[in-house]
């Protein structure tokens, strides 16, 4: 019995494929095209990044922070020593702060990620650095030897005479008994305006670091890195996801996150992220599955945009 | 704000911002939103390329 080919195939016979083609034919240079699309492309590309390339703005560093905002600096060292900070309560994965994490009902995926890079701001943020100088203070040694109620109430001392003295500065603060903690957040202080507090916390072991984790933990505790974010419209109130610095355009795309941060419920829940992430994901399932949803499947039926967009085609029919 | 953005070692660029009561937009998110909008309505207005030719 014979087989006939099939309609795509290569060998003869009546089918459409197999027939020669009848119709308008013209040159084709494809040497011509690939040259014009390189050299074309390749000027539009570069002439294109050079003018609307997103910013380069220089990076924020301990040492950026300790020249410019030094009262600032010393306020979250304090708070870091004390245990009082942001990343002190953050809970999972750096500490296990009870009832830190965001959770959505029982379901708290940071409390099952678990303590995976636990960090002791005290040790990995003061003592640990302090220590590596070729003179470590002698403040050190008191530190060390103190009781921890002790070193909590040094902390909390300091830091609320910090707070009352005037600009925050410490030369301004009066005196009274803070123990070890100024000479400790003075030493790291001049140890970050050297610049050698940025490779002390980085220092993972490794000929290449690329963890920048405790730095920006750091940084992120203080009040100048979030102000100068706030300054530049990047935090989540402000839309920032979708923002770039300067007047570049941003990620205008993932104005849908952004959006939710804004409204009640998302804006004042302190589960605003994973209740943002799971909307999103909802509103995705919803799109994936759009074939199969009766009533939203027909909205373009009902809604014919596309009538309009395609007028032609569907005024021939 | 400003006096914070001129103290970091070289300032950010701080952007141009327009805003309405709690709602801000940066200028280039507004250019490409204006573009993407005036994209579709041509789309609705114009012929599609080479639809006519199509029969």
């Amino acid at each position: 019995m014979n087989k006939s080919p099939s309609p795509m195939s290569w060998r003869k016979g009546d089918n459409i494929a197999g027939r020669p083609w009848r119709g308008r034919v013209r040159d084709y240079d494809l040497f011509k095209e690939l040259t014009i699309g390189v050299i074309v492309v390749g000027l539009l590309v570069v002439g294109l990044s050079a003018i609307f390339s997103s910013p380069d703005e220089p990076g924020v560093t301990l040492k950026s922070w300790a020249a410019a905002a030094p009262s600032d600096f010393v306020a979250t060292a304090a708070s870091e020593l004390g245990g009082t900070s942001g990343t002190a309560g953050y809970g999972p994965p750096y500490n296990s702060t009870a009832d830190a994490s965001q959770h959505l009902g029982f379901f708290n995926p940071q409390e099952l990620s678990g303590v995976r890079l636990p960090i002791d701001t005290a040790q990995d943020f003061v003592i640990n650095p302090l220590k590596t100088l070729p003179t470590p203070p002698p403040a050190l040694a008191t530190w060390t030897a103190a009781t921890a109620a002790q070193q909590a109430k040094w902390t909390a001392d300091y830091s609320a005479a910090l707070a009352a003295a005037p600009d925050g500065d410490p030369a301004r603060v009066p005196s009274g008994n803070y123990g070890p903690v100024p000479a400790l957040t003075g030493a790291l202080l001049g140890m970050a305006t050297a610049g050698n507090l940025d490779g002390a916390l980085q220092n993972s072991g490794q000929p290449y670091n690329l963890d920048y984790t405790p730095t920006i933990l750091f940084l992120g505790d203080g009040n100048y890195f979030p102000n100068l974010a706030a300054a530049a419209h990047l935090t989540g109130d402000k839309w920032g996801v979708m923002n770039e610095t300067g007047n570049t355009p941003g990620q205008s795309w993932l104005w849908l996150f952004s959006l939710l941060y804004q409204v009640e419920p998302y804006k004042s829940s302190p589960n605003a992220d994973i209740l943002v992430v799971a909307t999103m994901l909802v509103l995705s399932l919803l799109l994936l599955l759009l074939p199969f949803i009766p009533g939203l499947r027909s909205l373009p039926r009902k809604i014919p945009v596309h009538r309009v967009i395609w007028k032609d085609y569907y005024a021939n029919r | 704000m400003h006096e914070l953005l001129r103290q970091a070692g070289r300032a950010i660029t701080p952007g141009t911002y327009f805003g309405w009561g709690e709602v801000t937009i940066q200028s280039g998110n507004l250019v490409i939103i204006i573009a993407m909008l005036a994209l579709f309505v041509l789309a609705l207005l114009l012929p599609f390329p080479g639809g006519r030719s199509r029969k």
